[in-house]
């Protein structure tokens, strides 16, 4: 019987493609405790918008319940999610499916 | 809290004498919110190892933020006392922290009420008026931040 090894490099290599592919949604949701001021500084602080578009997506979380804000490989999702996190906004990273 | 004035990026804020001592109280409070609180996803449960790392980094953002706290409060020059009250000063990085430090005490106090869906009303009965009125005060503080720093 050959030997059959395990095609190592393919794996990571399938792996790390999949860490830089764009297919996480990075989604912040609503509650009923954060200020509306406040969720747009984040925004802006986090990912340089200007206001006009922190807003929007704002009243998106505010009316709708939740708003995508970006999509982006695990990678970069899992730092957004962290900085939004850090300023305790409900935010989460799904796959988008 | 009232913005006087902002020279070379900092910004210098008046404080009365109720208000000094208010601020220092919220600040100290941090961190309320509980270690692991928050979810890195809701569907993927396939993130484990990445929901440790998350919680590792918040952990470590919540000791960073501590020590800011501390290092804040002992330093006299940013708290120069005058006829009114206090002169604050703060850089727009610190102003950074201490948005995210009084949110969190925010967010805590709304968590030790039971993180009700409608936002909580003050009622003297009820038992929650110390978690409501330290969500007000915090958010009073997080406002005047806000409008100076989108003003200016």
């Amino acid at each position: 019987m050959p030997e059959v090894m395990p095609d190592l490099e393919r794996d990571e290599k399938s792996k790390s493609d999949s860490a830089k592919e764009p297919g996480y949604l990075v989604i912040c949701w609503n509650d009923p405790v954060n200020l509306m001021d406040y969720v747009t500084h984040v925004f802006q602080s986090v990912f340089a918008w200007q206001r006009p578009k922190a807003e929007f997506h704002m009243k998106q979380v505010h009316n709708l319940g939740k708003s995508v804000l970006v999509r982006e490989s695990l990678e970069k999702a899992e730092h957004y999610v962290h900085q939004l996190q850090k300023y305790s906004l409900h935010a989460t990273m799904e796959r988008d499916e | 809290m009232k913005l006087l004035r902002v020279e070379n990026e900092r910004y210098f804020f008046q404080l009365d004498r109720d208000e000094k001592p208010l601020f220092e109280f919220l600040l100290r409070l941090y961190p309320l919110i509980p270690s692991a609180h928050q979810a890195l996803s809701k569907s993927s449960a396939h993130l484990d190892e990445n929901q440790r790392l998350l919680d590792d980094a918040l952990a470590e953002q919540r000791k960073e933020n501590k020590r800011h706290v501390e290092k804040l409060l002992a330093d006299d020059d940013r708290f120069k006392e005058n006829e009114t009250g206090v002169e604050l000063n703060l850089t727009g990085g610190e102003i950074e922290w201490v948005l995210q430090v009084l949110n969190d005490v925010r967010v805590g106090n709304w968590i030790l009420l039971g993180s009700p869906e409608e936002h909580p009303r003050f009622d003297p009965d009820a038992g929650n008026a110390a978690y409501v009125l330290t969500m007000g005060l915090a958010s009073d503080f997080q406002m005047d931040l806000l409008m100076a720093i989108k003003h200016n």
